[in-house]
């Protein structure tokens, strides 16, 4: 063969093998990253392609009793900068384009202050929050402007209409999600519902794409629930309680209203209350007399000597018994002394009324007159089973969060003597909530029997709807003596005028106590009870916290005008007829 | 047909398919658009209709009618002005006919 020939082919195979050994390495390259690597990029690529995304839950809605929203969720945006964006965007006109910017979004966002606007993008932050909620306008108008460096994201919002109405009963939402205090904190799992997952390719903006491997668990929306509570009368409740309290310059208040039949809650109202729409502006506020925080339901939280009051329980227990009648009668000269050594008692007002049937006790509220009913006629030991079956000292099973039961000392508790009881007998010696009184005096108003309180009225989660049936806790005392009794009061009633108007009979009793070693003119000023008499409808409790001004400090002066307001408002909003008629108020058609 | 004929015949009928298959896949990532846009709209949809539950239940809550009321002039019932007329023998229209026409 011809040397040049030769020459060429050698250079040719050179040339060949060259391009084999690149082949062979880029073979080798290939393999490496499509098989050696394979899992680690795809894992990679689906990162930057698959998202899962967390699908919220919409929570549920609460109603009123007439289907009125008391808390509804609304979406608002927080507004959000890019300011090393900024600064990227605009390398040498960065001074003008700020000033721009800054002077637009003031124009917007009125409250944000320019100069302040201006540090916030100097701060070197990859993204800062600047304000937020802002309004559906200031949403509109943001995303008209198109403005750069700057996006919204929006953000849902627990949101309560009706303002500070039935607070304390409802809670609130903190951070959007968790339910705290009251109905939202009780109930948060019904009303959060669960949230659901998304797994799919996104494209370019995130968005998930129809095509390509999917799958979804959708997310189960939170239940909603409708309660007892009447929102015409909660705020007639809070009106009234709120003007008492400033008025009497009382340190605070409670009012409760109950459905005499079912249990039902009408309306529960405390003062001080909160906005839990501003809610974290009010955790430095107390209640229930500096002891709790205004967030807690007062009326479930604030135990206190019930005072006189408890003398409708004192005679209740004797009169289911058959131990007197109202006329029963016994000599009150304003002091008692007892056999066995228990200290004395005398009346509130150190006065004696001498021969005094058990209805003018309760005329009276005459301490002395309990007093010998609980020690020298009922005793211990049939005494103490009826504060059980009046429900004190335990709870009442209501489902709006946190709940005090209460308590009184038992012959079997370490301490108690038998002044323990003689004091029980008029309210003295024993804590409960508003709440376990104004359910003693449901029991009496429905024949004796003790129904159990409740707030949630319905459940509707997701089309399938639970009613709550009203539920029998126990039968007390009997019809008769639940009856008796309720004349006993009417009686009280009409004697003390307290809280009596036209139209109307009506059960109340008045409680005036005070606390071991705190002055003796700061004092619960309360009133409970019931109307219409003949045929009971509402029980009505109102409770005011040391009332101070003009010398108002018992419960009939103090807290019976109170009462008065919300009960004459109960009837003519659920327009219950008069079932007395009187002779200046009325006129009588069709004679 | 010959080898050349039959390579590119092959090659024209991989290239029509491929254009088929990203047409499709074009068409689908166009509606997907759409369905984005959709839900965009719908997601404003119910904000808007989420804003306009709120406002109803603000303005039927009782402290936004008493504060209304008042600014129209008007003031809370006086008890002491309230007359009770009894009609005897009154009964009240059940509450399932209270709608019917007389």
């Amino acid at each position: 063969m011809n040397l040049e020939l030769q020459h060429a082919r050698s250079r040719l195979m050179f040339v060949f093998l060259l391009v084999c050994i690149g082949m062979a390495g880029l073979l080798a390259r290939l393999y490496y990253w499509q098989v050696l690597q394979a899992n680690q990029l795809s894992q990679l690529a689906n990162d930057e392609h698959i998202q899962n995304q967390i699908v919220n839950a919409p929570r549920g809605l609460i109603y009123d009793s007439q289907g009125h929203i008391l808390a509804t969720n609304v979406v608002r945006d927080d507004v959000y900068i890019e300011p090393i964006q900024f600064f990227v965007d605009h390398p040498d006109d960065s001074d003008a384009a700020l000033a721009g910017l800054v002077h637009t979004l003031h124009e917007v966002l009125p409250t944000l202050a320019e100069d302040r606007l201006s540090r916030d993008f100097k701060s070197g932050l990859q993204t800062l929050r600047i304000a937020g909620p802002i309004d559906p306008a200031q949403s509109a108008r943001l995303r008209e402007l198109h403005l750069p460096d700057i996006f919204l994201e929006p953000r849902t919002w627990r949101i309560y209409p009706g303002g500070d109405l039935a607070a304390q009963v409802l809670g609130f939402v903190q951070n959007g999600t968790t339910g705290v205090y009251g109905i939202e904190g009780a109930e948060n799992q019904l009303l959060a519902g669960k949230p659901g997952t998304l797994t799919a390719e996104t494209d370019l903006n995130g968005n998930p794409l129809t095509v390509g491997p999917s799958s979804a668990q959708p997310a189960v929306n939170g239940a909603s629930l409708t309660l007892t509570i009447d929102s015409t009368i909660q705020y007639i409740a809070q009106s009234a309680l709120a003007d008492t309290v400033r008025q009497l310059k009382a340190q605070g208040g409670t009012v409760v209203v109950l459905n005499a039949r079912t249990g039902a809650v009408v309306a529960m109202a405390g003062m001080p209350t909160f906005d839990p729409n501003h809610y974290s502006s009010y955790y430095k506020q107390m209640g229930c007399l500096g002891s709790e925080s205004v967030y807690f339901n007062p009326a479930l939280m604030c135990a206190y000597e019930p005072g006189s009051m408890m003398k409708s329980v004192t005679m209740a227990a004797a009169l289911d018994q058959g131990l007197i009648t109202p006329d029963t009668a016994f000599d009150d000269p304003g002091i008692i002394a007892f056999k066995d050594g228990t200290p004395p008692v005398t009346n509130w007002d150190n006065l004696g009324y001498g021969h005094e049937t058990m209805t003018q006790v309760l005329e009276h509220s005459a301490n002395v007159g309990a007093a010998y009913v609980a020690h020298d006629i009922l005793g211990p030991g049939r005494y103490y089973p009826y504060l059980r079956r009046f429900g004190f000292g335990q709870l009442t099973g209501i489902n709006d969060g946190p709940e005090e039961p209460g308590t009184y000392r038992t012959p079997g508790s370490p301490g108690w003597t038998p002044s323990d009881l003689t004091r029980q007998a008029f309210g003295q010696s024993i804590l409960a909530t508003p709440l376990q009184v104004a359910i003693a005096y449901q029991a009496i108003a429905n024949g004796g029997v003790m129904m159990r309180p409740y707030l949630i009225a319905a459940i509707n989660n997701n089309g399938q709807i639970t009613t709550t049936k009203p539920q029998v806790e126990r039968r007390v005392i009997s019809a008769r003596a639940a009856t008796l009794l309720t004349q006993m009061l009417v009686s009280a009633a009409n004697y003390n005028q307290n809280a009596t108007f036209p139209g109307y009979s009506i059960a109340v009793k008045t409680g005036t106590a005070t606390t071991q070693g705190i002055s003796a003119y700061l004092t619960e000023a309360s009133m409970a009870g019931f109307l219409p008499a003949s045929h009971p409808r509402f029980v009505i409790l109102v409770k005011l916290d040391r009332p101070q001004a003009h010398g108002d400090i018992f419960g009939g002066v103090a807290a019976g005008p109170l009462w008065r307001t919300i009960a004459q408002q109960l009837m003519w909003h659920y327009g219950i007829a008069p079932d007395q008629q009187s002779s200046t108020q009325s006129r009588d058609m069709g004679r | 047909m010959g080898p050349v004929a039959l390579c590119i015949t092959s090659v024209i009928l991989i290239g029509l398919m491929a254009v088929l298959y990203l047409s499709q896949q074009g068409q689908a990532l166009a509606a997907n658009q759409q369905l984005q846009q959709i839900h965009t709209q719908q997601a404003i949809l119910e904000r808007q209709n989420q804003d306009l539950l709120d406002t109803v239940a603000y303005e039927q809550s009782p402290a936004y009618i008493a504060d209304n009321a008042k600014k129209l002039g008007l003031v809370p019932a006086d008890p002491k002005t309230v007359q009770m007329l009894v009609v005897p023998h009154l009964r009240p229209i059940p509450h399932n006919q209270q709608n019917m026409q007389p």
